[in-house]
This record gives C-alpha cells, structure tokens and sequence, in this order.
C-alpha cells in the first residue's frame, strides 16, 4: 500500500476515532464503519459483475453477428450452387440435342418425363423461338404458340445466356419459376430459348433443408419484397412484405428489428443469377439459452456474495466495535484510576504537609505540658494545686489523641511507595477500621473480628492491602447506610492462601448485579454519588497482589467479600 | 554520677527550651541550639555533650547533614533523632548514618529520657576518639 494511501487511511481512522470519542456513540461508528466496508466489499463486486456481464454481452453481441454472417454466406452459397445445378441441367438439355430434335414434340416431352424422373420439381418445358413464340410444349398447360414478346423476362433473356424468373403465379394457381436459356440455332443467325418451369415447392423444400436449427426463419424475396418461399414471420409465398433495406449486391446485410418485444437478427444477401434476395432471421442472444444461464448465474453468484459479504461485515463490524469498546474502556479505566491515584497522592501529600504543621505545634504543648507538670511535682500545695495538676493531664490527653491522629495521617501518606514486607494481616485490618471508627460509629455499625490467630504473617503491600480493604468496608458501610453489622473474618484458607471475608448486614444484590460488581464505572448508587471505580480498581489491585477476590449475595441477606491472598507472593 | 551532657539542635526553639528545662529538672545537663551550622559551632566550641538530639527537618542543613558531620568529626558522641516523618523514611535510614535511636514527636518524656541514658551507656563503654 502506497504511502498516500495509508495516510489517507490513518487518517480517515482516526476521525472515526475522533468522532466516535466525541460523540461516544458506538452506534454511529458501527453504521460508518458498516457503510465503509460495504462500500470496499460491494464496489469491486459490482465493478466486477457489471464488467464481466458487459464483456461478455459485446462477445456475444460479435459472435452472433459472424455466425449470422457466415450462415448467409453459407446459404448463399449453396443456393447458389443448387440454381447453377438447375440451370446446368436446363443448357445442356439445350445443347444436347440439336434444334430440331428438339421441336420434335415427342422428344420434348420425352425430355420432360426424363428431366421429371431425376428433377421431379420440373413442371414444364418448352421452346420459344426468337420472335417469342412458343413453338414446342410439353407440359400440363395449353401453351402451344403462346406469344412471350412482350414479356420483359424474354428481352432479358436473349440478352443474357441465361434467365431466372421470380416466383409467381402460375396458371394452375401454383407458385412457381422459370429458368430460361437461350441458345443459338445452328444453320440460322438466331437465337431460340429454352425454357422450364420449375415448381416453386422445389425450391421452397432445398431452402428449407439449408435452414439449421440456429435460424428461426429462413426464405427468399424479390427485390420489391415478394416472398419467394414461405416465411415463418412474414407470410406465405407471394405475400408482401416491408422490405426496408435494399440488401447491396454481392454484401451481407445485418440488420436488428423488434417483433412482439423479441429482439431479432436479419440477413439479406442477394443470389447471384436470380431475382432473389435470401432473408435469415435469427433470434439474439438475449433470447438465447447461453445468456440467461450466464445471467441466471451471475446473478446467484452475486447474490451469494452479497449476503457472504453481510454476514462478514456485520461479525466483523462487531468484532471491531466490541474490541474498540474495551480498550476504550480500559483506556478510560487506566486514565481514572491514574486520576484517582493523583488524587491520593496529592491527599497523601496534604495529610502529610498537615500533619507535620500540626506535630511542631503539639510538640511544644506537650512540652509546655510537662513541664507544667514536673514544676508542680516539686512546688508544695497551692491553691488549686489539684484541678491544675488534672488539667495539664487533659491537655496530655488530648494531645495524645492529635498524636494517633496525625501518626495516622502520616502512615496513610507513606503507602504511595510499593514495598514488599511481612505483614500481620489482622493488625492491619484493625489499622484499617481505625480510619473509619469514627463514620462507623456515627452510622451505628457495629464491627465484629473473628480472627485466627495463628495467621502466618504475609509477603506483600502494606499500603494497597489498606487501600483493598478500606474499598470493601467503604462499600459495605455505604450499602448498610445506618444501623448494620459488619464481620470481619480471617481464615487459612492453605498452606499458602489466606482468606480475608468481609461480611455487611446491608440489602444484598441480585445476580445481575453481582456480575457487574467488579465493571469500571458500575455503580449501584445515584448519579454523582460515587465513581463506580472502588471495586473495579480493588479488583486490579487484589490481582496485582497474586490474589483472587469474590462476592457472595442474596437479595435481603446482605454480601460477602473474600479476598485470598497467596502467603508469599512474588511478583515474576 | 556525673550529669549527662545534652546538646538539642531544634528549629522550633520554644520546643527546644522547654525541652530542656524539663530534661535539666531530671538532672541532664541541656544546651538548646537552634539549627545545625551553630550546632556544629557549639561542638567546635569547648561544649562536648555526650548525646545529642537532634530534629531532622530543619532550614539551614537538614539533620541528616548534620548528623554525618558530627559523626564524621565527633564520632563518640551519641545522637538521637527526633523526627515527626515517621519511621519508614526517618528513622531507619538515620540508624544506618549513625544515629543510635530516633523518637517520634511529640515526644514522650519517659521514653526520651530512657533511650538517653541507653546512649550513654553505649558511650560510656565505647572508647572512643575526641
């Protein structure tokens, strides 16, 4: 892929992305993504199909034409070569015997029968001398001294050597042609001709028998567009029809013509020696049996294509968004959970900063305190002497509770660090609780410990196991709300986990919730209250550690918390 | 018995005062000095006291600095930190220097005045360089 191209890419991606972050909407990404690979997928297909289908269509288009064209040729051809036959046997009929012979009515119509015999098409045979006279006949008519001078074929005849009449009605009401030849009498300067009347059914049945199965119809016509033979489309013989193009001597001629909304081929091409025009008409391929399978095909190909293609592109469409989905999600995970680490750290840094504000101020009234104290130790009795002795003993006190306050506060800033050391796990759960002793008390929720005692100390984080079980008693506290209890247990779960459970009296979950419990940014309480990352990130964290945490709850019986811990967990 | 001699090196000099007036009533000998540059100039001077306590955040020289200068120079001389960090960053690392315990303002009487006397003891039974 050129670099343009994948800039061009890169960039389309990344508005997707950019729209798809503004507007979070996966739907709309979907549908665009959706239309891009429908588009790359269907694009081609039907480039492909449109092309292959036009290609072949021209293919067709040509061959049909050359076929038709070689069809006429070959027809042509052979009628051609069967009038030359015809009018063969007619001269040498004529050459054969001499004139005299021939006017010998006996011998012209011994001839006839001959000529029958062989040509059963052959209806009649008689000559014409050179003023136009018919002086022998011999045929089923009374044609004896009929006079043909004025007929236009007679002129034609003695011009040329050989005639061939249109086909045309004869006295038997029976369609049918001449072939004329002349030839010249011995002794005298004349000329006198032959003729013979032919059957037209003759000729109708040989072009029948040129006609292969490819042509719907085949057959002759004058040039002013009289049939000669039967036409399949157009009529009888003698029948009129529109004859438009005019077919050039000795060229095909292909033209397209519509009939009842079939498409048809027709041929013309005109017959050397003969009044006649031969006319094929051929079907197109359209009609053909080739094109509707290529298009019955094509279009099951392109069918099954398509709804491959659908399939592909909704799993992938999918595939995609669901992937862009999670890592967005997780993105955004990491992002909270960096915010919310920098949130901690800059409290932590707060607490502390406070705290050692606070501790100078202490140190000195506890000092100022002692002091008092050691002062009144060696001074006798006074008045007063006792109250003031209790009252500096006040002051110690309460400067002993700032103490575990800020001492508390400290160690709470400390944990930022990660540091692996052997911890007293029921030690810390009670440091733990220390931070929330006043909001539990406040709430009236109790806690209770049932602890083993013989824990074996465990190898890990001291500030992120608080932090672990500072989230679930925080969840416990806030689902009991007011009035509830809390238990907390610490069992050896084996040789090298133990369990830590914490137990709420608060109002349970239901499955679909428990499925969820542990999804970033899930949270059962209102909006605003409550990032829905507490358990999600505890979750990381148990992980991180090498432990395992689940949930145990029913509606109205309040939830479970196990957290295993593995005894000496080592990170690889 | 001799009386210990107390050098306190504090920036806050009311803690530091009353410090040791309290220490004086329980018969140490106490000098208070409020950072660490006149620190180091009360121990070049003919002051020699056997334990010094001394506050780690402080703005001139922080204690750490201190404490490797007095050790470097004054190695017999016992020092005790007096930090309010908290043991993970203040204390172990100051023990590894040198230093013989630290403590935990506000500081507790009683404890101070036991792990004093725990300092002279281990000086008092070291032979040790002036």
């Amino acid at each position: 892929m050129t670099t343009a191209l994948k800039k061009k890419l890169t960039h389309f991606l990344s508005i997707a992305f950019f729209l798809m972050d503004k507007s979070r909407s996966y739907r709309r990404f979907r549908i665009m993504f959706s239309g891009v690979m429908f588009v790359i997928i269907f694009a081609p297909l039907v480039v492909v199909t449109a092309l292959s289908s036009f290609e072949y269509r021209e293919l067709l288009l040509k061959e049909e034409r050359t076929q038709l064209h070689w069809n006429a040729e070959g027809a042509q051809k052979t009628i051609e070569a069967f009038m030359t036959k015809l009018t063969s046997v007619v001269k040498f009929v004529s050459k054969d015997r001499g004139c005299d012979d021939l006017l010998d009515q006996y011998v012209i119509s011994k001839l006839l029968v001959n000529l029958k015999e062989e040509y059963p098409g052959f209806v009649d045979l008689g000559i014409i001398d050179y003023n136009g006279i018919q002086q022998v006949y011999a045929g089923p008519f009374r044609l004896e001294g009929y006079d043909y001078s004025e007929q236009d074929w007679f002129e034609k005849v003695l011009a040329r050597e050989v005639y061939i009449s249109e086909v045309f009605m004869g006295f038997r009401e029976i369609p049918h042609f001449v072939i004329a030849v002349s030839f010249k009498v011995p002794d005298k300067e004349e000329y006198w001709i032959l003729r013979a009347s032919i059957d037209y059914e003759k000729l109708q049945k040989y072009i029948s028998t040129i006609n292969t199965g490819a042509s719907k119809d085949i057959f002759l016509v004058n040039r002013q567009g009289v049939l000669q033979t039967r036409s399949n489309f157009f009529g009888e013989v003698l029948e009129q029809y529109s004859f438009s193009s005019m077919a050039e001597k000795g060229k095909i001629s292909i033209t397209e013509s519509k009939l009842d909304g079939v498409s048809y081929l027709k041929a013309y091409v005109d017959i050397k020696n003969t009044p006649w025009v031969l006319g094929i008409v051929k079907e197109e391929f359209i009609h053909g049996k080739e094109w509707s399978s290529f298009q019955f095909r094509r279009r099951l190909i392109f069918i099954g294509c398509s709804l491959l293609a659908m399939v592909i592109i909704y799993q992938l469409v999918n595939f995609v968004t669901e992937r862009l989905r999670e890592s967005n999600e997780k993105r955004d995970l990491l992002m909270m959970e960096a915010e919310h680490s920098n949130k901690l750290a800059s409290v932590g840094r707060l607490a502390a900063g406070v705290a050692h504000e606070i501790n100078n101020p202490l140190a000195i009234i506890d000092q100022k305190a002692g002091l008092m104290t050691d002062l009144f130790e060696i001074t006798g009795d006074f008045e007063h002497k006792e109250k003031l002795i209790k009252s500096i003993d006040g002051i110690h006190n309460a400067v002993e509770r700032c103490k575990v306050i800020t001492h508390r506060l400290l160690g709470f800033a400390r944990r930022m660090d990660v540091v692996y050391e052997r911890i007293d796990i029921n030690a810390l759960l009670k440091e733990v609780l220390g931070f929330l002793e006043q909001e539990a008390l406040f709430n009236h929720i109790y806690f209770e410990f049932v602890f083993d005692e013989n824990l074996p100390m465990i190898l890990s984080d001291r500030g992120q196991l608080q932090q672990i079980f500072l989230n679930i008693i925080n969840n416990g506290m806030d689902a009991i709300g007011h009035d509830g209890e809390m238990v907390l247990t610490t069992t050896l779960k084996d040789n090298t986990t133990i369990d830590v459970s914490i137990c709420d009296s608060g109002p349970g979950m239901n499955p679909e919730i428990i499925k969820r419990i542990f999804d970033p940014f899930f949270s059962t309480k209102e909006a605003g209250k409550g990032t829905g990352l507490g358990l999600s990130i505890t979750y990381g964290l148990v992980k991180k550690l090498g432990g395992h945490i689940s949930v145990d709850s029913e509606v109205g019986q309040g939830a479970t918390f196990t957290v295993s811990l593995p005894v000496n967990f080592t990170q690889e | 018995m001799e009386k210990i001699k107390l050098l306190i090196v504090d920036d806050e000099e009311e803690f530091a005062a009353t410090l040791a007036e309290r220490l004086e009533l329980r018969g140490f000998i106490s000098k208070g000095v409020s950072c660490g540059n006149n620190a180091l100039e009360a121990l070049a001077s003919n002051f020699s006291p056997d334990v010094v306590l001394l506050d780690l955040k402080m703005p001139d020289m922080n204690g750490f600095e201190v404490l490797i200068e007095i050790k470097e120079k004054y190695p017999s001389i016992e020092v005790i930190m007096l930090t309010g960090h908290g043991a993970a960053t203040g204390g172990k690392d100051s023990k590894e220097r040198g230093a013989f315990d630290f403590i935990m303002k506000p500081v507790d009487i009683i404890e101070l005045t036991d792990k004093i006397k725990s300092a002279y003891q281990k000086k008092e039974s070291n032979p040790g360089k002036h």
